[in-house]
């Protein structure tokens, strides 16, 4: 029961286990996947400075210092419910009943895919799917793909894969509907480009995109597109095309794709077929949050967090007694940012402990964390500041309504 | 191995020293050791995993973190292992699961 | 196409059925069983929920789709385990 729990050892659990095992206290990290790091592993991305981000030697560097420090990490463990009983939070695994008085969820984020006719077969893969097969284990998807969605992680992976010299035939739109939307709109997904447009590789196109910031240019840039796309990294980036069907005869042999007008709609009679044995499916990443679900957490759905995140205070502390949260279950960020908050609810969750002999340390995470979002090259998404602000406003409700419940 | 990643411009270079030998519905592969059953399967140029229960569709993996279950296979008799994330071991014997033989719901509204 | 992969109901089957019924994300999921497969609704949920709520305001404060335990399966052998 001392000893405190971090369900998922990614950047942001590994990092609240390190915090704990310093100050001298016992912590147990468990995680259902078959290696320690999280999704920190995949990543693979040059950083302004001209270093590149390897996240197998990040996670490695986590993991080394976390055991070091004797901290325990039990793999391959799914977790089933968890549960506060009697003040002591139950964690149920498959052999095990874990208690704790103090747990962490850490448990990241989930991608949001974007269907589409055929997505079923054999060869159509998540693009972190893609990345995680490419960068972990070291096994090409395919020999020719094709990624359907544009957004900052695609065009990352789709750099990644170029790297490890597979075939990326070109990286374009789902087809619109009420499910891929915004996703499908060519103009949308232009405005969610041009604020990462300072991460283009050629200066071709960061100046094109700095032409590009207002209005009536940008609905220039759209109708002016070039057809056959945009090349980065040597790869077609087609904001005028829309892949209406995935097709092959038991596995994936290509597809169907058409050109659409500026509002997303398919122009009848274009419609050609791109050959490919694996297609990627990029539709961004939600908190996944299931655990604090069942836990009995009150959820807000802030778009600009990447969708539905359990209340929680800039602590990492959430509305129940004895549970934390990290990392991308708070909202869509780097792991940079997840690593810094991970330190900020390891220092919380001391600081429970030992009376609040830590409130001058979890300040300085605090701000730490504030200022790391703010420096990070990557946003995956650019209103991230807005939705924290909106969480931090629920957040204030809730105290007052706490307040209230006290004096009535 | 050619869908193997060898060499790599940045990561570090893989060893293809310590090979595993396992099966999947009794057909004998090679794989490295600490490979994903997925991977190892793949690597082998096997893409489908399993069945649908219902529909007979042939399935892979999707997710590969292990979210969305689609790799589910039996491994040494245990049903729902999720391939993208167990280890391959040494004469592991993988089967993967097919069209169940009668339709598990026909309340649909065609049925109706 | 498919939306919910595990239990193969399709856009159509789920546009008509809301439209049918003008019901919310749980019911459209009680009605089609998409979100009640062996993913436990974790790849079809946002979709599920954006096919029902695409005709009225969201409750920003409220999940739309319930998560219940077990989140991850647990095979009858080991619930009935007399050894724990």
């Amino acid at each position: 029961m001392n000893k405190v729990i971090i369900i998922g050892a990614g950047p942001a659990g590994l990092s609240a286990a390190i915090t704990i095992a310093e100050s001298g206290h016992s912590v147990l990290v468990i995680d259902e996947y078959m290696k320690a790091g999280g999704r920190l592993l995949g990543q693979l991305y040059k950083e302004p400075n001209g270093n590149w981000w390897n996240g197998i030697k990040e996670s490695q560097k986590l993991l080394d210092k976390a055991v070091d420090l004797g901290v325990q990490i039990n793999l391959h463990t799914p977790v089933s419910n968890i549960e506060s009983i009697n003040g002591l939070w139950r964690i149920y695994t498959e052999d095990e009943v874990y208690l704790t008085s103090h747990l962490l969820i850490a448990t990241g984020a989930a991608e949001t895919p974007l269907p589409i006719p055929g997505w079923t077969l054999p060869g159509v893969m998540s693009v972190g799917a893609a990345q995680v097969m490419t960068n972990v284990h070291r096994v090409k998807p395919g020999d020719r793909g094709v990624i359907i969605g544009v957004n900052v992680l695609s065009s990352a992976i789709a750099m990644e894969l170029k790297l490890a010299d597979i075939d990326v035939a070109c990286i374009t739109l789902p087809k619109m509907n009420s499910v891929t939307e915004k996703h499908g709109n060519p103009l949308d997904v232009m405005n969610s480009l041009l604020h990462v447009s300072h991460m283009a590789p050629s200066t071709f196109v960061k100046l094109g995109s700095k032409l590009m910031k207002n209005d009536f240019m940008k609905k220039m840039g759209i109708t002016f597109y070039p057809k056959n796309g945009v090349k980065m990294w040597d790869i077609p980036i087609m904001l005028r095309k829309a892949v209406i069907e995935i097709y092959g005869d038991g596995a994936v042999e290509g597809v169907k794709i058409a050109t659409i007008s500026t509002a997303g709609e398919i122009i009848p009679g274009t419609e050609e077929n791109i050959k490919a044995d694996f297609i990627c499916i990029a539709g961004g990443l939600y908190p996944l949050a299931e655990l604090a679900a069942v836990a009995g957490c009150p959820f807000y759905h802030i778009e600009e967090l990447g969708g539905y995140v359990p209340l929680h205070n800039e602590r990492m502390e959430t509305t129940l007694p004895g549970l934390y949260v990290a990392g991308n279950i708070t909202g869509i960020e780097g792991a940079k940012v997840a690593i810094s908050q991970g330190i900020t609810a390891g220092l919380a969750i001391i600081n429970s402990k030992d009376g609040g002999q830590q409130e001058d340390k979890i300040k300085e995470a605090v701000n730490f964390t504030e200022q790391t979002r703010n420096k990070a090259h990557i946003q995956f998404h650019p209103e991230v500041k807005v939705g924290k602000q909106k969480l931090q406003k629920y957040w204030n409700e809730y105290l007052i309504s706490v307040k209230n419940k006290v004096h009535n | 191995m050619t869908k193997r990643i060898i060499h790599h411009p940045v990561l570090d270079s893989i060893e293809e020293t310590d090979t595993v030998s396992f099966t999947f519905d009794n057909h004998k592969y090679q794989a490295l050791r600490n490979d994903s059953i997925a991977a190892a399967l793949l690597v082998n140029g096997v893409r489908t995993l399993r069945h649908h229960e219902e529909s007979g569709t042939p399935r892979g993996i999707y997710c590969n973190i292990g979210h969305c279950f689609e790799c589910r296979v039996t491994v040494d008799g245990k049903q729902g292992m999720r391939a993208c994330l167990t280890p391959v071991q040494e004469g592991m014997a993988v089967t993967s699961g097919g069209k169940l033989l009668t339709s598990v719901r026909d309340w649909r509204s065609q049925n109706e | 196409m498919i939306i919910c992969r595990c239990e193969e109901v399709t856009y159509g089957q789920l546009v008509e059925t809301a439209k049918k019924f003008s019901c919310s994300s749980r019911e459209l999921k009680l009605r089609t069983r998409a979100g009640m497969g062996y993913c436990g609704g974790r790849t079809c949920r946002l979709a599920v929920d954006s096919i029902a709520i695409s005709s009225t305001n969201r409750d920003v404060s409220k999940i739309t789709l319930k998560y219940q335990p077990p989140i991850r399966p647990i095979s009858f052998a080991k619930l009935g385990d007399e050894n724990k």
